[in-house]
């Protein structure tokens, strides 16, 4: 290791001293230099404590390292570290590295090559992605696109258990990283495009049998919602996941599950958003569509639902919730409170009581047009009756965000407990929304809408900010030329991490948002960076490189790998094409 | 499920009206299945294909009853939106999951008989087999669909620079 210099070991040492306690709800057993789970904690937090890499010599990151997995679709997710071993999901056929980190170049320990079926590809709406592994019990556990879990042993790679969890002849995939929580495996899944009947599912660790099974809509009986633990704060009634469909269609209705779970030890409840309701055209489907779009807190023991509030009722505009349900305790107004934080795609970024789900800040942190606030007595959005759409509206226009997101629910965000922000991308873009009637023609897609994006105003299409949740204020933005798609990380160093759709992978100084290094890597960001300290006692970052998820069919210039497949580039990003083209590789950086 | 075979009933009549085929069909319940149609497959000769020792595999000629026929292809349109292809082949089949079927190339073969073959039976990487909600005649209207589309002129080429 080399000498580090008296004064920057000072610094380094006040950092450590002055890093306060960490996060609640951290990762069991896991050392502060290891990144165990996909945010790292169970509060969803993407905060390490490693203080190597400050705002002081983040200036002189460099590359140490790059690996192509061998697939070309978008890389969402984040590696992980235990130990001296990285393991690394790729997107479909969802292969699984173990990279030995004490050797020179990292050789590969193993790699796990599940038969996954290609017909999943064409039932997964955007693209063929995985958003990562959870390691726990010595198991890594991850989901298949083609509807599967399997937990791997992480020492030898050798299959464990593989349990089918979802069916693609029903239009579901599977994308979402799953939530270890004791010997509960939850998993949830993709298909708000094709009308699954959405759900989230406990499975055993040991063994991988599913133990339960939890509706996100239908009769309460589906939905593990029984009268005396089902507190929702601003709802009541018997089966409000039918009463609120106006008929058969919850049936169909979506809800799927497909971003990032987080778990409150001392509540013992897990958060997890829920997806689009389906049809696109929301006149099938007249109600408020309970409980699409909404976050809903569980047990995880037996899926038994506690609370739920529903951010987008009559989800109109696919605003999907799956968003990470970020938890940390705040003061707000002067009180201390358990908070959940949630940047919503519909624009609102809402700060909530965890513990019963009522309101405690909602305010917008991009463009909004479909609503004028959120009531926090009522729980409601205030709309705007011109911005709802059906098919009997025709063309509505100028709604903001576009159905892409405020900020996209694969795009995680980060918060640090020093400097009390949350740091999120984000996108600026609004969209025209023309639906029609959809038919529903299982396994295929049950949409019903044309819904071409425009730039929002300020002449950039995204950012990367800091946002106070106690006061629903931005601290600071950078804006990016184009939608930003990656997620978050920061440290008790104070740097900030993010990348870019055109390929920078960027430190920022945590407080002020100040530039302080950047470097192109060799293809668009949308996965997550995170750090560990490597086996040589120093602090690394990583990242996927790997251009896709909405963005493999929105700018679909940007992929070469079928000459039976030429497109045109999207016209309000018409040069990104210019800038990167799909690959996956993983990065590694360090002083 | 009873109820979805009954909406596919339901769109094949719309769809056999609008093309004024079959108009008594729709009122019989006993409408025989379009897949026995003399034009079905197992007749298919993939005509791009390459032929082990030049012999082609032996089997029936394929050919489009309405090839050209603008007022079918017209009605493909409006089908190629209510089968859902759309969701994944994009509006105007310009791609979107699936592939651009408007840009002139074709993974599995362009001619009628080619892309009759890919819609009634499916292709691996997720294109669903539509023939059996289909049947012969709803896949050779999208067939006629398809092979109306005008690829651009310039489809190689994407170029960031002033000439």
């Amino acid at each position: 290791m080399r000498p580090i210099p008296a004064g920057l070991l000072a610094l380094l040492l006040g950092a450590a001293a002055a890093s306060g306690a960490p996060a609640a709800n951290v990762t069991p057993g896991a050392g502060e230099g290891e990144w165990a789970m996909p945010a790292r904690d169970y509060a969803g937090t993407r905060f390490s404590p490693l203080t190597q890499i400050t705002a002081a010599n983040a200036t002189a990151l460099r590359p140490v390292w790059t690996f192509s997995t061998g697939v070309l679709a978008g890389h969402e997710g984040q590696p992980l570290v235990v130990g001296d071993t990285m393991y690394v999901v790729t997107p479909w056929p969802n292969v699984l590295y173990a990279f030995d980190l004490s050797k020179d170049g990292y050789p590969l320990r193993w790699k796990y090559r599940p038969d996954v079926s290609a017909n999943a590809i064409g039932v997964s709406c955007c693209d063929t992605v995985n958003r990562g592994a959870f390691y726990a019990d010595g198991k890594v556990i991850y989901n298949l696109l083609d509807g599967h879990t399997v937990a791997v042993d992480a020492k030898s790679g050798r299959e464990l258990w593989k349990t089918a969890i979802a069916d693609v002849g029903s239009g579901e995939t599977v994308t979402m990283a799953p939530l270890v929580v004791g010997n509960r495996v939850i998993v949830g899944a993709s298909g708000g495009e094709f009308g699954i009947y959405g759900w989230v599912k406990g499975l055993d660790i040991a063994t991988g049998q599913v133990v339960w099974t939890a509706h996100n809509m239908g009769p309460d009986r589906d939905m593990h919602a029984q009268p005396d633990t089902f507190r929702p704060p601003y709802d009541h009634g018997a089966d409000l996941g039918v009463q609120s469909w106006g008929g058969e269609g919850w049936r169909t209705g979506g809800g799927p599950v497909w971003g990032f779970m987080s778990y409150d030890r001392d509540l013992d409840l897990f958060y997890y958003g829920t997806g689009n309701a389906s049809p696109y055209n929301a006149e099938q489907r007249p109600g408020d569509n309970k409980w699409t779009a909404s976050v809903l807190a569980r047990r995880p023991a037996d899926g038994t639902l506690v609370w739920a509030y529903q951010f987008t009722p009559h989800d109109s505009w696919d605003y999907d919730a799956t968003g990470t349900m970020l938890l940390a305790d705040l003061t707000v107004a002067g009180h201390a409170v358990k908070a959940l934080v949630h940047f919503d795609k519909n624009g609102f970024a809402y700060t909530i009581d965890r513990a019963s789900g009522r309101l405690l800040v909602a305010a917008p942190f991009a463009p909004v047009t479909w609503a004028h606030a959120v009531d926090l007595t009522t729980g409601r959005p205030v709309l705007d009756p011109s911005k709802q759409t059906g098919a009997s509206k025709g063309n509505v226009k100028d709604i903001c965000p576009s159905l892409e997101g405020g900020v996209s629910p694969s795009s995680p965000p980060a918060y640090s407990p020093r400097t009390h922000l949350f740091y999120t991308s984000t996108n600026n873009m609004c969209m025209e929304y023309a639906a029609a009637r959809a038919s529903y023609l299982k396994g295929t897609p049950f949409v019903g809408v044309t819904s071409p994006y425009v730039a929002g105003p300020g002449g950039y299409l995204g950012s990367f900010m800091a946002w106070d949740a106690a006061t629903g204020k931005k601290v600071w933005e950078n804006k990016e030329r184009y939608p930003n798609w990656s997620g978050a990380l920061v440290t008790a160093g104070d740097v900030a991490f993010y990348g870019t759709l055109d390929g920078w992978f960027k430190s920022v100084d945590a407080r002020s948002g100040k530039l302080l290094s950047k470097f192109k890597v060799g293809s668009g960001v949308v996965g997550n960076p995170m750090t560990y300290r490597g086996p040589d006692g120093r602090q690394y970052v990583a990242v996927y490189a790997g251009f896709g998820g909405d963005w493999a069919l929105l700018s679909g210039d940007t992929r070469s790998d079928d000459p039976a497949d030429v497109r045109a580039p999207a016209d309000y990003i018409k040069d990104i094409a210019r800038h990167t083209s799909q690959g996956g590789i993983i990065w590694i950086f360090g002083l | 499920m009873n109820l979805a075979r009954l909406t596919e009933r339901a769109l094949l009549c719309v769809l056999a009206l609008g093309a004024g085929l079959l108009l008594g069909a729709c009122a019989r319940e006993s409408a025989a299945p379009a897949a026995r149609s003399p034009a079905a497959p197992p007749g298919v000769v993939y005509e791009s294909h390459l032929a082990a020792g030049g012999h082609t595999p032996p089997g029936g000629t394929l050919s489009n009853p309405h090839a050209g026929d603008a007022a079918v292809a017209k009605n493909g349109a409006q089908l190629f939106s209510t089968m859902n292809c759309d969701g994944c082949h994009g509006g105007g089949a310009a791609g979107w999951v699936g592939p651009n079927l408007g840009d002139g190339r074709w993974r599995y073969g362009g001619s009628d008989a080619e892309v009759f073959s890919s819609i009634y039976y499916g292709r691996p990487k997720g294109m669903p087999a539509f023939g059996g909600a289909l049947g012969a005649e709803g896949v050779w209207t999208l067939v006629t669909y398809l092979r109306s589309l005008q690829p651009p002129t310039d489809v190689p080429t994407e170029s960031w620079e002033e000439h």
